[in-house]
């Protein structure tokens, strides 16, 4: 973990799971590592990995299984990439009030957008 | 007295720094408690022992009848808790929050979740990352009160709303936790909000408790009468932040 990111350990593991699931690292059924496993991957105490499990169980995207470990939910996947969606679409907004309130032309915006739009169809992967 | 939060001797140390010192004193189980201290008084510590969320070096604590400590997930289920910045993930909007939330609290309930937060003027798309400090905090309370949870503990909840909005939403607070039908704790430095909602107070100074008492007793019990806000004032060992 970034020590210097001002998110607390705890939102950092469970976002780099999220991101995981939702650049396909991840899939349906996998298994994570045990709270033990990611606390010393992650180099957070064990009651920051088990808080950090805890939050994924609660969005539905990870299982634990009693004895067995901990495994990805069928609808894990798809749960990460509505919520990295939402999470993106957010700074894009920021950084649009952002540029609005600096005085860029809203019409340049919207040429910028539109080039980016004609981008995205071709180069999706590269995202 | 059927109390919601016993806590018996209770001591936390910062390496050598001692934090709360054999803090005693129970929370009765309907009504509005307020946690009196100022900055460094040891109300976050406090709240966060409550929680389970720090470990203490001695004393007893128990939270609707459990011990924080051993039974964590069952305290969660039962206490609507607001720590002092908004924990929630910066994604998150309050329908996302909500959703969340269900998962946690059996008796969770959306259609007050939603009304709360019409009456607090919280929005209900922004995402976390996105709102001020004040809109966090009106999220988080309706989230709080939406279970109708055995015990609503709140810590500071009204600090970053600007006053003319902490007015709207200390009116809202003390109309909607009644009817939760539990009972709450709130830490506080500010005598107004203490004198606005308080049945009980606390005082919490450099580690201790040094006041515990019920607020209309110590309003009658005032030569001369008077304010409740003079009366909590008198007791008061910050008075220059107050």
């Amino acid at each position: 973990m970034d020590p210097s990111r001002d998110a607390h350990p705890c939102q950092q593991i469970v976002a780099a799971v999220l991101d995981a699931l939702s650049g396909g690292e991840l899939a349906a059924g996998a298994k994570l590592p045990s709270v033990r496993g990611m606390a010393a991957e992650a180099l957070v105490n064990h009651n920051t990995a088990a808080r950090a499990y805890r939050d994924l169980e609660q969005l539905g995207v990870v299982r634990g299984e009693n004895g067995r470990g901990v495994f990805v939910t069928r609808g894990g996947p798809g749960i990460a990439r509505r919520m990295r969606r939402a999470q993106t679409l957010d700074a894009f907004q920021v950084a649009m009030h952002e540029a609005l309130r600096a005085g860029h032309d809203p019409a340049v915006l919207a040429r910028l957008l539109g080039g980016l739009g004609g981008l995205s169809e071709n180069g999706r992967r590269s995202a | 007295m059927k109390s919601v939060i016993r806590v018996e001797g209770l001591t936390k140390r910062f390496g050598r720094r001692v934090v709360l010192e054999d803090v005693s004193f129970e929370v009765p189980a309907d009504g509005v408690t307020v946690l009196l201290g100022g900055n460094g008084a040891g109300k976050t510590t406090l709240v966060r022992c409550l929680m389970g969320l720090s470990g203490m070096d001695a004393g007893r604590i128990e939270v609707c009848g459990l011990d924080p400590a051993r039974s964590g997930r069952g305290v969660r289920e039962r206490v609507g808790y607001v720590p002092d910045e908004a924990d929630a993930y910066p994604w998150m909007n309050a329908r996302d929050l909500f959703r969340f939330l269900r998962a946690q609290y059996p008796k969770w309930d959306d259609e007050r979740a939603y009304r709360l937060l019409e009456r607090l003027g919280a929005p209900l798309a922004t995402t976390f990352g996105a709102m001020s400090r004040g809109e966090a905090a009106k999220v988080m309370l309706a989230a709080a009160l939406a279970p109708a949870p055995q015990l609503v503990l709140l810590d500071e909840p009204f600090a970053r709303l600007a006053p003319p909005v902490r007015e709207k939403v200390l009116g809202v607070f003390v109309e909607e936790a009644p009817i939760a039908g539990g009972a709450a704790l709130v830490a506080t430095h500010d005598l107004d909000v203490a004198a606005r909602i308080a049945d009980r107070v606390l005082v919490l100074d450099g580690g201790r408790v040094v006041v515990d008492t019920d607020v209309r007793a110590l309003v009658a019990a005032r030569a001369g009468g008077g304010s409740v806000r003079e009366s909590l004032r008198a007791l008061y060992p910050h008075r220059e932040v107050a």
